[in-house]
């Protein structure tokens, strides 16, 4: 296996998150009482603490609603700097994080907030597909 | 009206390890806790033995043990570079409830020592609670590697909601330094003192080393080594030393979340909220703070922070130091030991601030050397601002300085 960056430890909960991702979906938990999605995955919901989780198939699309150009950078990932690191409004709500593609780390004043991005999913190991998020040509 | 708690208690002394900075000998965290604490005791009268309550992040059986001392209250608190604020508030508490009356608050960190010869001790704060924390799970893929990498990300939605540019910031840099150079304990007080120390200009801070885009070298804070601790004492105390008492008018401390992925909103912070708990126990406003001491561990830290205080509005907190108001000679000084940026930072910034507050409000900041004007105002009350994790966690003190 190629892929050298770190790998996260799977929790006890977040089986369907990874499962999906293995199948190239994007998992999220949501709130049966409330209806709101959240991210990361909890024991409990945020919004109004009931316990009655569920997980959805959501859309895969989002847009940018931050970034930054990290230069400055250890262990593997030192290797592929400069890169962009962005938090991603989810279409179904709440905030992801990810290392942005189809963008330049050179050309930070072209990246724009608010932009829209899709998700894919890169095989790290025999059971772990990480989420990245891509910027949506055309724009 | 000021709340119950107002002036319930005062720092009365405050002290620095014999020697901070980029110590060429390396040192230990605990040895600077030690020096700080000893210098602390002469400074006040104090005997150490007379100590009743210690509080730190994380350190307080280490230092109770190496002491010989036998407290009463013990406190370790542990949110990142405010918790020496929160500290004091709680002492405030304990003392107003009669359990103490001589609270030690300590910090040790060899930032820059650490790198010869470990670290040690503990006091560290993490974002998120380890590798088995969901909140991990979901971050650790993605290449963040320290403070500088989360804090970037505020500075780009700040400029995007604001319109404002990255030089708007880099002003806070180069009137940091200013204050600086009238410190000679301030790291960067001189070329003398360090290859990269004197006055500075916005057009450095800007072209300086990219570390994490938007964030240049000389927007970040530095890594050194400091020891420092003040005395929190009861009126009855306070009155009986020779040292003068410096008086905890309003505290109050809040968070927002612990891992910047739960950031609600990348152009505030919770110190909002500390602030108005603070301000509502004194029964004061931000119209009447004469100055101000907010932890910069970034440019964009002390913006955000000097907006979240209500000392300007949102969006235009770089302005205090654009406009020369937070400058020596300012209405408003802001950062006047030369902050994180150009004084010292070892990791954890919480009690740099205390010690410059108590100076300041007890006339005892040291003047410039060679006749130079020295960095003590004339300020009577000064709002401190601490900020823990990635722009996480806060406390607040409203510090008034004896009638």
């Amino acid at each position: 296996m190629s892929y050298n960056k770190p790998i996260p430890n799977k929790g006890t909960h977040t089986k369907p998150f990874w499962e999906g991702a293995e199948a190239g979906k994007l998992m999220l938990p949501r709130c049966q009482d409330c209806n709101r999605v959240h991210w990361y995955p909890r024991h409990i919901c945020p919004n109004c603490h009931s316990m009655n989780l569920e997980w959805i198939e959501a859309s895969g699309e989002g847009t940018v609603h931050t970034f930054a150009v990290q230069h400055l950078v250890f262990g593997k990932w030192a290797e592929e700097a400069p890169f962009v690191t962005a938090y991603i409004d989810l279409k179904e709500g709440d905030r992801m994080l990810t290392v942005l593609r189809g963008v330049d780390p050179n050309k930070p004043e072209e990246i724009k907030v608010g932009a829209q991005v899709k998700v894919e999913f890169e095989q790290a190991n025999d059971d772990t597909f990480i989420p990245y998020w891509r910027v949506v040509e055309g724009q | 009206m000021p709340g119950q708690l107002s002036k319930a208690a005062a720092i009365v002394g405050a002290a620095e390890a014999n020697e901070i900075g980029f110590l060429e000998e390396p040192i230990t965290a605990l040895q600077l806790h030690i020096e700080a604490i000893k210098n602390l005791s002469d400074q006040t009268g104090i005997p150490i033995s007379r100590i009743d309550g210690v509080f730190s992040t994380g350190w307080s059986t280490e230092l109770c043990e190496h002491l010989g001392i036998t407290p009463k209250y013990i406190d370790t608190t542990a949110v990142g570079g405010c918790s020496f604020e929160m500290h004091v508030h709680h002492a405030m508490a304990a003392i107003h409830a009669g359990i103490i009356d001589i609270a030690l608050v300590s910090h040790g960190e060899n930032g820059h020592s650490r790198r010869k010869i470990g670290g040690g001790g503990s006091g560290n704060y993490g974002a998120g609670a380890g590798a088995l924390s969901p909140a991990a799970e979901m971050t650790m893929a993605y290449g963040l590697t320290g403070a500088p990498s989360n804090y970037a990300h505020a500075m780009v939605r700040h400029m995007h909601r604001y319109g404002t540019a990255r030089e708007d910031y880099a002003h806070i840099a180069k009137v940091t330094r200013d204050w600086a150079t009238l410190n000679p304990r301030a790291a960067m007080y001189s070329k003398d003192k360090h290859p990269f120390g004197g006055p500075i200009t916005v057009e450095q801070v800007e072209e300086s080393r990219v570390i994490a885009w938007p964030l240049t070298i000389l927007h970040c804070c530095m890594v050194a080594d400091h020891g420092g601790a003040v005395f929190v004492c009861s009126p009855k105390i306070a009155a009986s030393l020779n040292t003068r008492p410096v008086w905890i008018a309003g505290a109050g401390e809040s968070m927002g979340h612990g891992n910047m992925l739960e950031m609600q909103d990348f152009t505030a912070t919770s110190a909002s909220k500390s602030a108005q708990s603070a301000y509502t126990m004194a029964g004061m406003g931000p119209a009447d703070m004469e100055m101000a001491l907010i932890y910069d561990s970034f440019t964009i830290t002390a913006a955000i922070t000097a907006e979240m205080l209500g000392l300007a509005a949102p969006g235009e907190g770089h302005l205090l130091w654009k406009d020369g108001h937070a400058a020596p000679g300012g209405r408003l000084p802001i950062n006047t030991n030369g902050g994180g940026l150009s004084f010292n930072h070892s990791g954890m910034y919480g009690m740099p601030l205390l010690i410059e507050a108590y100076r300041q409000l007890s006339g005892t900041a040291e003047d410039g050397i060679h006749g130079d004007k020295g960095k003590q105002t004339s300020a009577r009350t000064c709002v401190v601002n601490g900020t823990g994790g990635s722009l996480s966690t806060t406390g607040t003190l409203v510090l008034i300085a004896d009638d």
